[in-house]
């Protein structure tokens, strides 16, 4: 009926209008997204009444009257567009999809609310934005691109956790990673894997399926999610079909990857040069430094070897551990829809090898999304979603708490001697008991030979999961609907280890294989109750009030088995071994229970208001003190609705400016499991006595961690929103914070060794406050060009403002042994701890250091009791604990500079990212500068040799591990962080419609991209956002041993059936 | 028309409703326990003395602490080995004791902390058993209540003198007045109570003999078979613990008053109570160290079995042997070296039986293989050996005023010519040449089992140390003791006071 009226009037301006005609235009109108004709499009001439609608095939005639000279289109969902017709009499256009109406909506805690509606504070990136990229997870395709969240990926391993922090780090001991919701379940984000690969969940989810990432940052949006917001929520929600014909489409890429800033190392003779210089240095101050046997006649240790040619044994082994590696992904969709019933179909495969050889990542992925209006009161929906995830790695020494891995290949690559040959002539490897084969060195290299570990060991972890969202919406009267949604999540995790017995770690077991089985069950139920009704068009109101249950269950078990049988033939777990012992068992349960409700009224769309309560119960806090409430509010004023205000002058220019406040409280309940008990393990007694010991402390007392956060915004948009602008203050204050606290380890309190046991308790606050800003801009628009820039940019400062009066500094280490970290009141969390140094003595060639009464004191290895002396000679204590407070970890600004060009057919996307403000330990430098046999970064080169000579590398001592930090952390390690990078460059090519309509196909784009294109910064690790400790809030900020970034080179093509 | 909608009205209401009463029911379902999570796979504290099975098993627990290869398993015996002169460190690994070894280990090394930590874990799971037993009375009998107590008690005693030989000055340097360390003796599990000052080492020392004294009273006279005789204390692991314990602190008439209970006056020697597991020397040295490791001269030594094995790089046999060990350290066999000493013949059955030589990379490596057991490394640890007993009292007969040096020499030939029955050592007429010919004696006979160190720090004698360096490491420098971890100064202050 409504159709007929408006072609009704359509008919009614073109017979006024027919009058004047003078030319009749024909053209298609397609969607410029896959190349299918648009019916339905309204078509209006510009400056002149009249116009038409396209036909069901795309096809429109329309008579254009003299003096108009453009045409303007405009369809519901699509951006309106105006068209110059030239002389030409036909006029072809593709409307694109318009990313506008969609990020118009804000998915937030039980649904959705419009953007212009929205008091609180969110970020939104759409589903295409991410799908051009060589990416594992989503998630860093999301790079750069919200204000506020900071995406980092620790290194160039496949399908690795990224570390993601929403306005700040959240917690000290908790998770500070965000809640992640995937279509209504709360999806998990800790690396799945028990060996050596990475297995990051959030790789199970297809980028290519992803409709929209809506990230809440401020309270008011996240304390719907109240228990588990305080780091912020990532709504994840999959595609829909949309009403109409099937459509087909088909994305591809293939893609080539390279490891980039690898650092400098000596070659062979370098190598025998620095070393035996060292040893000779040594070996004056201690004789007993290496056996008289491991030196020749000259004192020397290393000595060369020689190929069959007689050229030196020079071994490149980067070429060893690192090459160039290939990956492709490919993803079919099938959707569309009648009036009732829509479908979303989608098959996934990606290929993927990372420049890590035997690095490989594998998915397999299926989806179907329904929705089904069964009656005008009943609309049915279910998604349904398998994947299969394949992770194989070798020990790359990068996965969290592996940097001093004896078999990580990071480490060994660099470290291992340059003058001994990987193969033996034979082709044989060449190596000895464990390590690699000396070749003529009389002092032994006790590294291990990678190749051989990349050839024989093995490590995997894959992932089955199922993913099922059943959902029902019942309009029980005009605007007031319930609606039920039960998500389950099953996955089936099974991790494959084999460690050869000849070298690494299986040598001392004799080939060892563990097996390790995680089932893991996560339901979540969530019924809510809307009220959502406008009172004589003015009064908007809407009431929500739920529930929501979760509960997950997690059963692990495994085993380890010892010494092959036959060492040549077995390399697997069902081969014969000589032990078998019980790994990885464990079972985990917790559950969530909330109930909610939340009110907002808006005044005309001018005055925004809202409120929201909710009552958290989480199974892992301590009885009587499970319960925790939670809520927020916010308020907003659009001025830009005034009628004062779009009568000024200013209203012209101003299209859109709110202001806007919000406040709440919300909880981390990422605690685990089980933390009130007391509870003593199981255990054997030699062979044969059980035996029961005191093995936990927990705490009666535990209870919610919650962080308050108030934020005030802006949101400003001119000429139409052709330039926008959002900018918020924030302020997160978290109290109660659940710490580990450390306790003496005198006190004899389990579980950690290191730090001497700890007990979790809610001591400590912290703050994060700051600013962030996002413009958003179409400077030139024409009808061949455009550009289109976002600008986001963040300010943050990080306090730690109380601990428990006990403890004065937490320390965090590095794989367990470096402790360069330290988080105490009055720093930023996980700040660098380290001992001051001043250089190098140009006397004598020795390390100064800082000790902690400010004095300097130099350090001469194998020195003896004269070993540490101030610099007149007299003996000094050692600085070893003389560790001070360096600088901050956590970037204190970082953002985004996306620009999309287009031309024509061709469009161009620069993705900038910047971060800075920051320190780093490059623990890894202390390894490339150690004294040991291990090699060196050509750095050495620049080391102190004769009196009177100024530089920063110490005079080299065979065996020195202290000078250069290996022994402790030291300042000379630490840089600054600052840097930008070119993060993704595409250029895209749209192949013109009439060349492609011939094969029957709608659209085809071809496109070609860089990722990690170039990063400007004066870091000399091997990349500024390097994480070795992974998500660690206590060690961030250390490179420590850690395999690089790589830089990726995509081409890849879009189809549209 | 309106009719027809209020129909469809009451119909989906009652469609509803009939739909959610299902969705209450399971809400409802979820209760008041929905939220209670208890674990599974580990025991609440509140059942822990609940049958005498448990109890049992809590006092297994103590001994499965102790022997952690974090300390007396593994990493304590082989600190106390690599600090002197008889290693060379192979590796240059700086998590398998290259700090210790070179004499350069600050209180910011881990493994160090790590070793701390395991000993008074230890003393508190002794903390909390003994006062879970004074809480629990009557669940198994006083006979049985008084023997777990005592065990615990000896426990006790073991971690804190082992802890104290390493993190304090020795006794006999000021007669216990220098600082020791902080003297637990209240079970902890909560948040409080992290500030302790360090007690005097005279004051560890006086809790040792405490608690030994009174696990004396309490133990066995035997624990029955002898894989458990060798492996749970009875009586005579007391005695023999406390004539270490009183050779430490000069008191040589102690020493021969503890072992007067477990020695005969003359040779041969061997233990005197009937009614007590009966002790004496191996005929060959070599079937002490072999499987199944329960002869009668092992009076404590701490079982592995492959569902308990001493975990990665804390493994005996991995440090000092090679096959499927790393041979960490080998033999320094040259210099001051034990090896290279001319007493220590080439055919006494510790060198030929308890040494080998391997050649690798082209290179010949000579080292100990008391620890032969190829992984997973299941050789015991050994704590106190009846060898042990009779060179204390032997050094105490020497030391003592008027003590029986007759007696003294025949206790040191009984361990010599065990091993070497045709080696004489000559005329050793003075007390002073038989401390001598004892201490090196000590250093052949024990050699890996952690005893060199403490030999010298007992004796107040400089570190000859090989890996810092020619130059000996006096009783007044830092890196004499081990600093005390960084981990406990930063939670506990006060360590440093006392």
């Amino acid at each position: 009926m409504k159709k007929l009226v408006q072609s009704l009037f359509i008919l009614l301006f073109i017979a006024t209008s027919a009058i004047a005609q003078e030319r009749t235009i024909t053209g298609t109108v397609t969607d410029d997204s896959d190349g299918r004709p648009l019916p339905g499009v309204t078509i209006r001439l510009k400056g002149a009444k009249g116009g038409t609608q396209s036909a069901a095939d795309g096809r429109f005639t329309l008579k254009v009257p003299s003096g108009v000279n453009a045409l303007e289109f405009s369809y519901l969902g699509y951006v309106s567009q105006s068209k110059n017709i030239g002389t030409s009499n036909v006029v072809n256009i593709a409307l694109e999809s318009d990313s506008k109406a969609l990020t118009e909506v804000v998915v937030t805690g039980y649904g959705t609310t419009k953007k212009k509606d929205f008091t609180g504070s969110a970020a939104t990136i759409k589903g295409d934005d991410l799908k051009d990229r060589p990416v594992q997870s989503f998630v860093q395709g999301m790079t750069g691109q919200a204000a506020g969240v900071s995406i980092i990926q620790p290194n160039g391993l496949l399908n690795n956790p990224p570390v993601i922090r929403v306005r700040g780090v959240s917690s000290i001991s908790l998770s500070s990673f965000p809640l992640v919701i995937v279509d209504g379940i709360p999806f998990p984000t800790t690396d799945a894997s028990a060996n050596s690969t990475t297995n990051n969940p959030l790789g199970d989810i297809n980028p290519n399926d992803i409709e929209s990432i809506d990230i809440l940052k401020d309270a008011a949006s996240t304390a719907l999610y109240g228990s588990r917001a305080a780091a912020g929520v990532l709504v994840i929600t999959t595609k829909k079909g949309k009403k109409g014909d099937a459509r087909v489409g088909y994305d591809g890429w293939f893609g080539v990857n390279n490891a980039v800033r690898l650092p400098e190392l000596l070659n062979a003779q370098q190598y025998m040069d620095v070393k035996n210089a060292a040893l000779k240095n040594a070996v004056a101050l201690n004789p007993n430094v290496v056996p008289a046997s491991q030196r020749d006649a000259n004192g020397n240790g290393f000595l060369p070897s020689y190929n069959a040619d007689g050229s030196l044994v020079d071994t490149k082994w980067y070429d060893e551990v690192y090459r160039t590696a290939y990956s492709q992904n490919h993803s079919v969709t099938v959707s569309g829809g009648t009036d009732k019933t829509t479908y979303y179909m989608s098959g996934g495969l990606s290929d993927q090898n990372g420049f890590l050889k035997k690095n490989t990542f594998k998915r397999y992925s299926g989806r179907v999304n329904l929705t089904h209006q069964a009656t005008d009161w009943l609309k049915l929906n279910l998604n349904m979603n398998y994947n299969n995830s394949l992770n194989e790695s070798p020990n790359s020494g990068s996965a969290p708490g592996a940097a001093f891995n004896s078999s990580g290949l990071g480490r060994i690559v660099v470290a291992i001697a340059p003058n001994v040959a990987p193969r033996n002539p034979d082709g044989s490897y060449n190596m000895t008991v464990n390590s690699v084969g000396n070749g003529a060195n009389l002092v032994p290299s006790n590294w291990a030979h990678p190749t051989v570990l990349i050839d024989k060991d093995k490590n995997s972890s894959e992932t089955n999961r199922f993913l099922a969202n059943l959902g029902a919406d019942f309009k029980l009267a005009e605007g007031l609907n319930f609606r039920t949604n039960y998500s389950w999540d099953r996955s089936n995790v099974e991790n494959v280890r084999f460690l050869n017995p000849f070298q690494g770690d299986g040598v001392t077991p004799g080939g060892r294989a563990t097996n390790q089985n995680t089932r893991r069950n996560n339901w979540n139920w969530i019924n809510t109750l809307q009220y959502n009704k406008s009172f004589d068009g003015v009064h908007n109101l809407n009431v929500t009030v739920g529930s929501d249950v979760q509960k997950t269950r997690a059963e692990n078990w495994g085993s380890t088995r010892d010494k092959l049988g036959d060492p040549t033939f077995f390399d697997q777990f069902q081969g014969t071994y000589v032990s078998n012992i019980p790994s990885g068992n464990s079972i985990d349960q917790v559950s969530f229970e909330a109930y909610l409700a939340s009110v907002s009224y808006n005044y005309n769309g001018k005055y925004f208001i809202s409120g929201n309560f909710r009552r958290d119960g989480n199974s892992g806090l301590a009885a009587g003190r499970k319960w925790g409430n939670f809520g927020g509010g916010s308020v907003g004023w659009s001025i830009s609705q005034e009628d004062f205000f779009k009568n000024s002058s200013l209203g012209n220019t101003v299209n859109n400016l709110r202001l806007r406040a919000s406040f709440g409280k919300v909880g981390n309940g990422n605690v685990g499991a089980y933390n009130e008990y007391t509870t003593y393990s199981p255990a054997i007694y030699g062979a044969t006595p059980f035996a029961w010991y005191y093995n936990k402390a927990g705490n009666k007392d535990l209870t919610w961690e919650t962080s308050t956060q108030t934020d005030i915004g802006i949101n400003l948009g001119l000429w139409n929103d052709r330039l926008t602008l959002e900018a918020d203050y924030f302020y997160k204050n978290i109290n109660n914070l659940i710490l580990d606290v450390p306790q003496a380890p005198s006190k004899g309190i389990p579980e950690d060794l290191i730090a001497g046991g700890s007990i979790l308790a809610n001591v400590g606050s912290m703050y994060n406050k700051g600013f962030e800003f996002g413009i958003g801009g179409l400077p030139v628009k024409t009808d061949k060009f455009s550009w289109k820039v976002n600008l986001n940019f963040t300010f943050l400062k990080n306090k730690v403002t109380e601990l428990d009066p006990t403890v004065k500094q937490l320390i965090g280490t590095t794989g367990g042994l470096e402790s360069a970290s330290i988080t105490k009141v009055g720093e930023p969390i996980g700040s660098i701890y380290a001992v001051r140094t001043k250089g190098v003595n140009p006397e004598n060639g020795r390390r100064i250091f800082i000790n902690a009464a400010g004095r300097e004191v130099q350090y001469l290895h194998q020195g003896g009791v004269n070993a540490w002396t101030y610099l007149d000679g007299t003996v000094a204590p050692s600085v070893a604990g003389d560790a001070q407070v360096i600088g901050g970890t956590l970037p204190k600004w970082y953002g985004g500079f996306n620009n999309t060009f287009t031309y024509g057919n061709f469009d161009l996307n620069l993705m900038f990212t910047f971060s800075g403000g920051n320190y780093i330990y490059n623990g890894s430098r202390a390894g490339l500068l150690d004294q040991r046999f291990w090699n060196n970064s050509t750095e050495i080169l620049k080391a102190w040799t004769t009196p009177g000579q100024s530089t920063n590398i110490p005079r080299t001592v065979y065996s020195d591990n202290v000078s250069n930090g290996s022994s402790f952390a030291i300042s000379d390690n630490v840089e600054k962080g600052d840097f930008l990078r070119l993060q993704t460059a595409t250029l895209g090519y749209k192949l013109p419609k009439t060349l492609v309509s011939r094969a029957g196909i709608n659209s085809l784009r071809l496109y070609a991209s860089v990722n990690n294109a170039f990063l400007i910064t004066n870091y000399s690790g091997v990349d500024p956002e390097i994480s070795t400790n992974g998500n660690s809030t206590l060690s961030s900020g250390v490179e420590r041993n850690t395999i690089p970034q790589g830089r990726a080179f995509t081409f890849g093509l879009s189809i549209g059936l | 028309m309106k009719i027809f909608h209020i129909k469809t009205y009451k119909l989906k209401i009652v469609t509803v409703a009939i739909l959610t009463i299902p969705l209450i029911g399971s809400l409802s379902s979820c209760k008041k326990d929905f939220l209670v999570a208890e674990p599974e796979l580990t025991l609440p504290e509140g059942e822990a003395f609940a049958n005498p099975t448990r109890i049992l098993a809590q006092v297994n627990g103590l001994y499965f602490s102790i022997k952690s290869g974090a300390f007396l398993g593994g990493r304590y015996l082989i600190y106390n080995d690599i600090r002197a002169e008889e290693f060379s460190n192979r590796t240059s690994n700086g998590v398998t004791g290259l700090t210790v070894y070179q004499g350069t280990n600050v209180a910011s090394d881990t493994y160090i902390a790590r070793l701390w930590s395991q000993g008074y874990i230890t003393i508190n799971r002794v903390n909390l058993f003994l006062k879970g037993m004074a809480d629990h009375p009557g669940v198994v009998t006083q006979a049985v209540n008084d023997n777990y107590v005592a065990e615990a008690k000896f426990l006790r005693a073991l971690s804190y003198f082992s802890l104290i030989q390493i993190f304090a000055k020795p006794y006999l340097l000021d007669n216990g007045a220098s600082r020791g360390m902080p003297l637990r003796l209240l079970p902890e599990s909560n948040l409080q109570n992290n500030g302790l000052k360090s007690s005097s080492v005279a004051a560890i020392y006086a809790q040792i003999l405490k608690d030994l004294n009174e696990a004396e009273t309490g133990l066995p006279n035997t624990q029955g078979d002898a894989l458990t005789n060798t492996t749970r204390a009875h009586k005579n692991t007391a005695i023999a613990l406390k004539t270490r314990v009183y050779l430490a602190m000069g008191k040589y008439d102690k020493v021969i008053e503890e072992g007067n209970k477990l020695v005969t006056q003359t040779a041969p020697f061997i233990t005197v109570d009937a009614a007590r597991v009966g002790h004496a020397l191996q005929a060959n040295i070599v079937n002490v160290f072999a499987a199944p490791y329960t002869t009668s001269e092992s009076i404590l030594s701490f079982p592995f079995a492959d569902t308990n094995i001493p975990n990665t790089q804390n493994q005996l046999g991995y440090y000092f042997n090679v096959g499927n060990g790393n041979l960490e350290y080998s033999l320094n066999i040259t210099g001051a070296g034990i090896y290279a000493d001319p007493s220590w013949t080439a055919t006494d059955a510790r060198k030929t039986g308890l040494t080998a030589t391997s050649s690798f990379s082209g290179r010949t490596y000579t080292y100990p293989t008391k620890f032969k057991g190829i992984s997973p490394f299941l050789d015991a640890a050994p704590v106190i050996r009846y060898a042990e007993v009779l060179l204390n009292l032997a050094e105490a007969e020497a030391l003592n005023p008027g003590g029986n040096l007759v007696r003294s020499r025949a206790l040191l030939d009984a361990v010599r010519k065990r091993s070497d029955p045709t080696y004489d050592f000559g005329v050793l007429a003075t007390s002073a040449e038989l401390l001598a010919a004892i201490l090196k004696e000590r250093r052949i006979e024990f050699l890996t089992e952690g005893m060199r160190y403490n030999d010298l720090a007992r004796r107040v004698a400089p570190i000859p140390s090989f890996g810092a360096g020619s130059v000996s490491i006096p009783v007044t420098d830092p890196r004499y003791t081990f600093p005390i971890p960084l981990q406990e100064t930063n939670t506990n202050p006060e360590v440093n006071n006392m």
